[in-house]
């Protein structure tokens, strides 16, 4: 007798889903930068191009004739944007469908592999066993139907959205439709501007005006006017980013279509020059990859303006995502600092990202560089030094001022999950954020002072800073001539040329912070200006600094290196214990 | 016209600056990748951005017809009416489109 066994169909298999979400996102944000441009025409029309002090019939026949180039911007804009979001949102079911692709395709696999054994279990299958082999068939049968069902709605899902994409752009491909569509349309943004609190006000205000608006009067306002949110304190970070992106899109845009036509201006130039530097310093973090889970590192373009202090320019970028890391770190570079320097110190902050991934790989991290004070031009290796006491403390208090409204503005958009915060200055930024600090107050976890000319004139002690000394920190390599420039003992510039220098040396005795070990193992042999080079290593990989920075962005400060602090007995020059010591090498990025 | 004040030479100005960026955001419509869509969409997608890079070209062509308008306006005054030389002097530097 035999006993004939039905074997489970064959699974259809996946068809192929060819799309590049990312692609995708940088059409839209192409689109969406363009239509800011479009929209700044039609408030142009309204605003600025109306003539009021031009009389007569001339003047009523050209108030006449921009009004429908007016209304037309306006209704482009809002096409496009819209097209712009559509795409967007395109993107990420896009990227959706692909992934269920992936599970799909591994389902498939495990049930061929199945039916495969079955069908050789079949081959063999003894009389008693056939029941038994009939149910194990039955049930992948099932499963192949269950595959089959979900296989139907996922080619129906991507169908569904390849054809509403394609009527997105359908829908205004004619300047009729536009007008038919979004002629005399308000403009959500508007209503929502009028709104927003004004100067002065505090992050908070602004973060609660901003959490109040709907996610369409949101979005509008990041297409229609990025820079009224771009660079505001209490606005999330991922807003930030999505308004300065739309800014520096638009600015590359603009001024590299200028640059094409030999039209630029001088200063057009250098704001050119620092959008690039703010594009590539962006574009150097993605391409980092996470030392733990091996993703691309996220960044955000949390400051932008190219144009801002005298054409030096404003730009703060992230590695890490600032609105849900655990550990949120602020560096404050110095000397030398502008716009257009830019990509380097994106490169600083995803060293010290790795870093602090690589020495707590249990937390999220993020790193932003923020150049958002006018810092000193005439760095000594660029040619311009020209003793301490003629750079000042001014730049340095009015940065110190904005810093301050930056990290309020930081702490405002994480209220009730607020992030371990640290703000690390660096040679002129360690004197910005000790006036800051004094001054205004900064409200973070740990302050980090490294390479430091001086704290400021009216920080005599680390308890002055507005924090517990035990999260006052302060790392100097005894070659560096920068770190070497601030005052000592009872006798320096500031007492003896009434108020000149930069203030205290942090790392002195006297001044009550907590040293740690910040020597290079490629340290000069000798100080002075031949060792200016110990000046820029502090956010080296695989060198003491780097690795205690980032213990204490971590909040590991049992795991920090403390050093012995300078020391300036009224007999002798100041001695630093650290000058004979051996470096070491400890590991910051997880390669050998 | 009864009055052509600087302010019109200076609004003129202003327009060439809308026709350059407008014209920018036309060439950025233009470059807009359209490669990562599926077959079923490119297609749709490349039409798109062709057709509205021709739809903001002409808009900005718009803007500096509205900038040529103006100086033609300006011109006119300076060759009918003999105005004080000292607005006369002013008024010749925005006759010509800088960029």
């Amino acid at each position: 007798m035999t006993r004939v066994i039905t074997p489970p169909p064959v699974p259809r298999a996946v068809p192929p889903l060819v799309v590049e979400p990312g692609e995708l996102r940088t059409m839209a944000a192409d689109l969406l930068a363009a239509s800011a441009q479009v929209d700044d025409l039609g408030s142009f029309v309204a605003g600025a191009a109306r003539i009021g002090d031009w009389e007569g019939v001339a003047s009523a026949a050209y108030h006449q004739a921009i009004r429908p180039t007016g209304r037309c911007a306006d209704a482009m804009s809002l096409a496009l944007r819209h097209v712009a979001r559509r795409v967007d949102q395109h993107a990420d079911t896009m990227q959706e469908l692909v992934e269920r692709r992936w599970t799909l395709e591994d389902e498939r696999a495990h049930l061929v592999d199945t039916i495969g054994a079955l069908r050789g279990e079949a081959a063999g299958a003894f009389l008693v066993a056939a029941e038994a082999l009939q149910a194990a068939c039955d049930d992948c049968a099932l499963r192949v139907r269950r595959f089959e069902a979900d296989l139907d709605t996922w080619v129906t899902e991507v169908i569904a959205e390849e054809e509403g994409m394609r009527e997105a752009f359908a829908r205004v491909l004619t300047l009729d439709q536009v007008d038919q569509r979004y002629a005399d349309v308000e403009d959500p943004a508007d209503a929502a501007l009028a709104a927003a609190p004004g100067t002065g006000s505090t992050p908070a205000e602004v973060n609660a005006w901003w959490g109040g608006l709907t996610q369409g009067q949101q979005r509008a306002i990041l297409a229609a006017s990025p820079g009224s949110i771009g660079n505001r304190d209490g606005i999330p970070p991922g807003a930030r980013d999505a308004a300065n992106t739309v800014a520096l899109d638009r600015d590359l845009a603009e001024w590299g279509f200028l640059e094409d036509r030999g039209l630029l201006t001088a200063d057009e130039e250098r704001w050119l020059e620092n959008a690039r530097a703010a594009h590539d310093a962006r574009r150097a973090i993605e391409q980092g990859i996470d030392p733990v889970d091996r993703e691309p590192i996220p960044s955000q373009l949390y400051r932008y303006d190219p144009t801002a202090f005298d054409g030096d320019g404003a730009v703060a970028v992230s590695a890490g995502d600032l609105a849900t890391a655990d550990n949120v770190a602020v560096v404050v570079p110095g000397f030398g600092t502008d716009g257009a320097s830019a990509a380097y110190h994106g490169e600083r902050v995803l060293s010290l990202y790795e870093a602090s991934r690589i020495l707590d790989s249990r937390q999220a991290n993020a790193s932003m560089f923020w150049i958002g004070y006018d810092a000193p031009d005439n760095a000594p290796w660029s040619g311009g030094w020209d003793a301490a006491g003629v750079i000042d403390e001014d730049l340095a208090t009015r940065g110190g001022d904005r810093l301050a409204d930056t990290i309020d503005g930081l702490r405002a958009t994480r209220d009730g999950d607020p992030a371990h915060l640290t703000v690390i200055g660096h040679s002129y930024g360690s004197t910005t954020l000790g006036h800051g600090a004094h001054d205004s107050g900064v409200p973070a976890d740990d302050l980090v002072f490294v390479g430091s000319p001086g704290v400021g004139g009216d920080t005599d002690h680390a308890s002055d800073l507005g924090l517990d000394t035990a999260h006052v920190w302060a790392g100097a390599n005894s070659r560096d001539p920068i770190a070497n420039l601030g005052n000592h003992g009872w006798w320096h510039l500031e007492s003896a040329l009434g108020g000149a220098g930069l203030g205290d040396d942090p790392t002195e005795e006297a001044f009550g912070a907590r040293r740690f070990e910040a020597e290079s193992a490629t340290r000069a042999a000798n100080d002075g200006f031949g060792a200016l080079a110990d000046h820029s290593k502090y956010f080296d990989h695989d060198t003491e600094s780097l690795y205690n920075i980032g213990q204490v962005v971590n909040g590991r400060y049992g795991a920090v290196r403390e050093a012995g602090p300078v020391t300036d007995p009224w007999y002798a020059e100041p001695r630093d214990p650290e000058w004979g010591r051996a470096p070491g090498a400890p590991d910051t990025d997880g390669r050998p | 016209m009864q009055v052509v004040p600087l302010s019109v030479g200076r609004a003129a100005r202003s327009w060439d600056e809308q026709h350059l960026d407008v014209a920018a955001a036309a060439g950025q419509i233009g470059a807009a990748p359209t490669g990562g869509f599926t077959d079923a969409v490119a297609g749709a997608a490349a039409r798109f951005v062709a057709t509205w890079e021709r739809h903001v070209s002409a808009l900005a062509d718009q803007a500096e017809a509205c900038a040529d308008g103006l100086r033609s306006a300006l011109e006119d005054y300076l060759r009918t009416d003999q105005a004080a030389d000292q607005d006369q002097l002013a008024l010749l530097g925005l006759l010509h489109e800088i960029r």
